[in-house]
C-alpha cells in the first residue's frame, strides 16, 4: 500500500498537464503578486517616506530628511511616550489579565459545569461586536448625559467624569477592551481544548496528579499550535488597539495610542512624514516578538 | 438697529480700502462678465454634512437657483465633513467634485500652494466692492496674492449666555464688559449651584476659541497671529499670562472638561446648567429648534476686555465659502458656481430656503433679521481684527498635534504649564519648513 500510495504521488506529479500547471501557478501567483502589490509595496514606500518631508501632493517636492522625522518622536513629542505607555498597558493587561481569564474560563466551561452553556453565550455575545461598536456602546453608556449617568441621576453639568479622569480612564478602556477580549480568549482556548484526548486527562488523574499538575503539565503542552495563535493574537490586539478609543476620544491624543498617532500625523494635515515613521515603529514593534516568539518555538520543535 | 449700522458701517469703511486693491479689476472683468461664453456641463458639488442637515438644504436650494439661471445641471453629493477634511489632499489628487464648500485660511491657502485649488481672483474680483475689504484680505493667499475661495459666510466667537440667567443673577446682561464682570457673573452663577464658565475639550480644539480670545484680549492680534507662525515664542511671559488668565476660570469650569465636546457646551446652555461659555455662534439653530422661547433667550457679547490697550478690538470670526478643484472635470463651471455663490442671487436663494448665517456680502439683506443675528454682527462690528481660529490660522501639523494636547494637558494639570509651553515651543521648532 505504502509503495503503491508513493508511486501514485510519483506519477501525479510528473502527469501534472499544462493546464493543471498553469491553474496552480494562477492561484499561488496572482495572491503572491497582490500581497506584494498591496501589502509589501506600500510597506516598503512607508518606510523610505519616513525619512522624508512631504505634504502627499507632488512627488517632485519629497525631501530627504534623514532621521528627523525618528528624532523628532524620540526627543521632541512626549504624547509619544505616552502612547508607547498606554499601548504597553494594554499589552501587559491583555497578557496577565484578560487573556488568563479567558483561558480559566474556557477551561472551566469545557469541564462542563452547571450552566456552561449559558456563559459560553454570555461571554461570546461581545465578541461578534467590532471594537468600534463596542466603543460606540460604552461611549453611550459612561459619557456625560449617557446611560449609566442617567440613571444615577447626574445631567451633564455633574455628570461624572470618566473619559476625561486620568485616575480612572485607563482601567475603564481595559475593562471595556478585556469585555470582547475575554471571550475571544475563551472561544479559541474551547477549541482547543475539544481537540485534546480526554484520555491523557483521565490517564494523569489515574496517576494521582491534581487539576493544576494536569493542567500545566498535560493540557497546555498539548494545545500548544493554540498557545502559539493566543500570544501572537494578544500581541497584536494591544499592538494595533485604535478604533475602541478613537471612537472615544476623536484624533485629539486624549488618550494616545501609537496607531493613533499615525492617524492623526497622516490625516491630510502633515507636512512632516512623522505619520509613516510612527507606523514604521509600530510595524517594528509587532514584527520583533512575534519574531522572536516563532522562531523560540520553532527551535524547540527541531530539537 | 444701530447694531446693524455699526456692523454695515464697519464694511463701508472697508470697503473704502479695497477699492484701491480691487476696483481696476472688478471694472474689467465686470465687463468681461457680460461678454462671458456661457459655461457648459454638469458641475459636481460636494455638500459637507448630511443630506438631512437645514444646510444641505440650503446648499441645494442654492445650486437649483445656479441651475434654473444658467441652465447646467448641479449634482451635488453630500459627505462626511471630518473625513472629507481629513482625506482633503488625497481626494483633490483624484477626481473631485468642481465645488464645495470650504474654509478661508491656512487650509485653503497651503492646498492653493500645493496646486490644488483653482484661482478664484477673478471671480472675487467680478463680486467687486460687494465684498469688504477684510473678506477679500481673509480670503488672499499670502504666498502670491491671489484668492482661492470665494467667501460666503462668517459666525462670530463670543461669551454666549442667557438673558434670563443673568436677570434672575440681578446682573445686566450688557454690561458684561471687563475681566471682574465676567469672574462676578462666574461666581454669582456658581454660587447658584450651576456651572460658571462652561468649556469641553474632548475634541482637543473646542478650548482653543477661549486660548484665542484671552491672547488677543491680553496681547493682541499682531502677537497672537505672530505666535501662531513662529515669530514669536510659546514661551514668552506674554503667553504664560494667558494661561494663567485661563487658570483663573478653571475653577468655575464644569468638572468634566475633558469629557464633554462642543455639542455638551451647547446642552449646558440649553439646560439652563451654566453662566456664560466662549463659543462660535453656529449653534444657535439649535437653540431655535427647541423652542422660539430658547433662541430669544440666547445672546451673544464680545468677550470682555481686560488690557485696555486692546480693548475689545479683535474676534476669532471663521470665514467660510465656495472653493473649486483644480482638478475637477469642470473648472469653469465649478468657478462660475462659486462665483453664483457669492452673488445677491445666490444669497437670496440660501435666504430662501432658511439660511440663518451671516453672508459677507454688503448684497445681503440684513432688514429681516432677529435680535440675535442683529446682536452677531453688532459683536462683529465691534472687531477691527479678524482671526479665523486656532487651527486655520496656524498650520494644520501643528494645530490639531501640538496646540491641542497642550491645551488639554494645561487644563488637567495647570502646574506642568512651564514643561507644558517648553515642549510647545520645542515642536514648533522641530517642524519642517512648509
Amino acid at each position: 500500500m505504502k509503495t503503491a500510495a508513493a508511486n501514485k504521488k510519483i506519477r501525479s506529479r510528473r502527469t501534472l498537464s499544462k493546464n493543471d500547471r498553469f491553474t496552480l501557478a494562477a492561484f499561488i501567483g496572482i495572491p503572491t503578486l497582490m500581497q506584494i502589490i498591496f501589502l509589501w509595496l506600500p510597506a516598503l514606500i512607508t518606510i523610505v517616506l519616513s525619512f522624508t518631508y512631504w505634504n502627499g501632493i507632488n512627488v517632485g517636492d519629497i525631501k530627504w530628511a534623514g532621521i528627523a522625522n525618528y528624532k523628532n518622536i524620540f526627543f521632541g513629542t512626549p504624547v509619544f511616550y505616552e502612547a508607547l505607555k498606554n499601548n504597553a498597558i494594554w499589552l501587559l493587561w491583555f497578557t496577565f489579565i484578560a487573556t488568563p481569564l479567558g483561558i480559566l474560563l474556557a477551561y472551566q466551561i469545557d469541564r462542563k459545569i452547571k450552566g456552561h452553556k449559558l456563559y459560553e453565550t454570555v461571554f461570546y455575545i461581545p465578541v461578534v461586536l467590532s471594537l468600534a461598536i463596542i466603543g460606540i456602546i460604552w461611549n453611550f453608556m459612561f459619557q456625560p448625559g449617557g446611560f449609566i449617568q442617567g440613571i444615577m441621576g447626574r445631567d451633564i453639568g455633574n455628570a461624572i467624569s470618566i473619559w476625561g479622569n486620568y485616575d480612572i480612564n485607563t482601567y475603564v478602556i481595559m475593562g471595556v477592551a478585556s469585555w470582547r477580549h475575554i471571550g475571544y480568549i475563551m472561544l479559541l482556548y474551547l477549541a482547543g481544548l475539544k481537540s485534546v484526548d480526554s484520555s491523557l486527562r483521565e490517564a494523569s488523574a489515574i496517576d494521582g496528579a491534581t487539576e493544576w499538575q494536569t493542567f500545566r503539565k498535560i493540557v497546555l503542552p498539548a494545545m500548544r499550535p493554540v498557545n502559539i495563535i493566543i500570544v501572537v493574537i494578544t500581541i497584536i490586539e494591544s499592538l494595533r488597539a485604535f478604533d475602541l478609543v478613537y471612537i472615544i476620544y476623536g484624533t485629539s491624543t486624549a488618550w494616545p495610542l501609537l496607531n493613533i498617532l499615525v492617524f492623526q500625523n497622516f490625516a491630510g494635515q502633515g507636512i512632516s512624514m512623522k505619520g509613516a515613521a510612527y507606523a514604521v515603529i509600530l510595524l517594528v514593534l509587532c514584527v520583533g516578538p512575534i519574531l522572536l516568539y516563532l522562531r523560540a518555538v520553532f527551535k524547540e520543535d527541531l530539537k | 438697529m444701530s447694531d446693524t449700522e455699526k456692523g454695515i458701517s464697519r464694511r463701508s469703511v472697508l470697503k473704502g480700502a479695497a477699492v484701491g486693491g480691487i476696483g481696476l479689476a472688478a471694472g474689467g472683468s465686470l465687463l468681461a462678465g457680460c461678454a462671458k461664453s456661457k459655461v457648459t456641463g454638469d458641475i459636481n458639488f460636494t455638500i459637507r454634512g448630511n443630506l438631512s442637515d437645514a444646510g444641505s438644504k440650503i446648499a441645494i436650494a442654492v445650486n437649483d437657483a445656479y441651475t434654473a439661471k444658467s441652465g447646467n445641471k448641479v449634482i451635488s453629493q453630500a459627505v462626511n465633513s471630518d473625513d472629507f477634511q481629513n482625506n482633503f489632499v488625497q481626494i483633490m489628487q483624484g477626481t473631485p467634485d468642481d465645488a464645495f464648500g470650504w474654509m478661508a485660511g491656512w487650509r485653503t491657502n497651503a492646498r492653493a500652494d500645493a496646486g490644488l485649488l483653482a484661482d478664484l481672483s477673478d471671480q472675487v474680483a467680478a463680486l467687486g466692492s460687494s465684498l469688504s475689504a477684510a473678506a477679500v484680505q481673509g480670503a488672499t493667499n499670502p504666498a502670491d496674492g491671489k484668492q482661492y475661495i470665494i467667501p460666503t459666510t462668517y459666525y462670530p466667537w463670543g461669551l454666549h449666555y442667557r438673558k434670563s440667567t443673568m436677570t434672575e443673577l440681578g446682573l445686566n446682561p450688557e454690561s458684561i464688559a471687563t475681566w471682574d464682570d465676567l469672574i462676578k457673573l462666574c461666581e454669582a452663577t456658581q454660587k447658584k449651584g450651576l456651572v460658571g464658565y462652561a468649556l469641553g475639550d474632548k475634541g482637543g480644539w473646542e478650548a482653543m476659541g477661549t486660548f484665542d480670545i484671552l491672547n488677543m484680549r491680553l496681547n493682541g492680534y499682531q502677537f497672537h497671529i505672530d505666535l501662531l507662525n513662529g515669530k514669536e515664542q510659546w514661551t514668552d511671559p506674554k503667553v504664560v499670562e494667558v494661561f494663567n488668565y485661563m487658570g483663573q476660570l478653571i475653577p468655575f469650569m464644569n468638572k468634566n472638561v475633558l469629557d464633554i465636546s462642543w455639542d455638551g457646551m451647547r446642552d449646558l446652555l440649553l439646560q439652563k446648567k451654566c453662566g456664560a461659555m466662549m463659543m462660535g455662534s453656529w449653534f444657535a439653530n439649535d437653540f431655535l429648534a427647541k423652542s422660539q422661547e430658547d433662541y430669544d433667550d440666547l445672546w451673544i457679547v464680545p468677550f470682555p476686555e481686560i488690557n485696555p490697550e486692546h480693548g475689545v478690538d479683535s474676534i476669532d470670526a471663521p470665514l467660510d465659502g465656495i472653493a473649486v478643484a483644480a482638478n475637477g472635470k469642470n473648472v469653469e463651471g465649478g468657478k462660475e458656481l462659486a462665483e453664483f455663490w457669492g452673488s445677491k442671487e445666490g444669497i437670496d436663494a440660501a435666504v430662501a430656503a432658511g439660511d440663518t448665517n451671516i453672508y459677507i456680502s454688503s448684497e445681503f439683506d440684513s432688514s429681516s433679521y432677529d435680535a440675535f443675528n442683529n446682536q452677531k454682527l453688532a459683536v462683529l462690528g465691534a472687531a477691527k481684527n479678524i482671526g479665523f481660529f486656532l487651527d486655520r490660522d496656524t498650520r494644520g501639523d501643528f494645530a490639531g498635534p501640538v496646540v491641542g494636547p497642550a491645551i488639554q494637558s494645561f487644563l488637567k494639570n495647570p502646574k506642568d504649564l512651564t514643561k507644558i509651553l517648553d515642549n510647545t515651543q520645542a515642536q514648533w521648532d522641530a517642524l519642517p519648513a512648509l
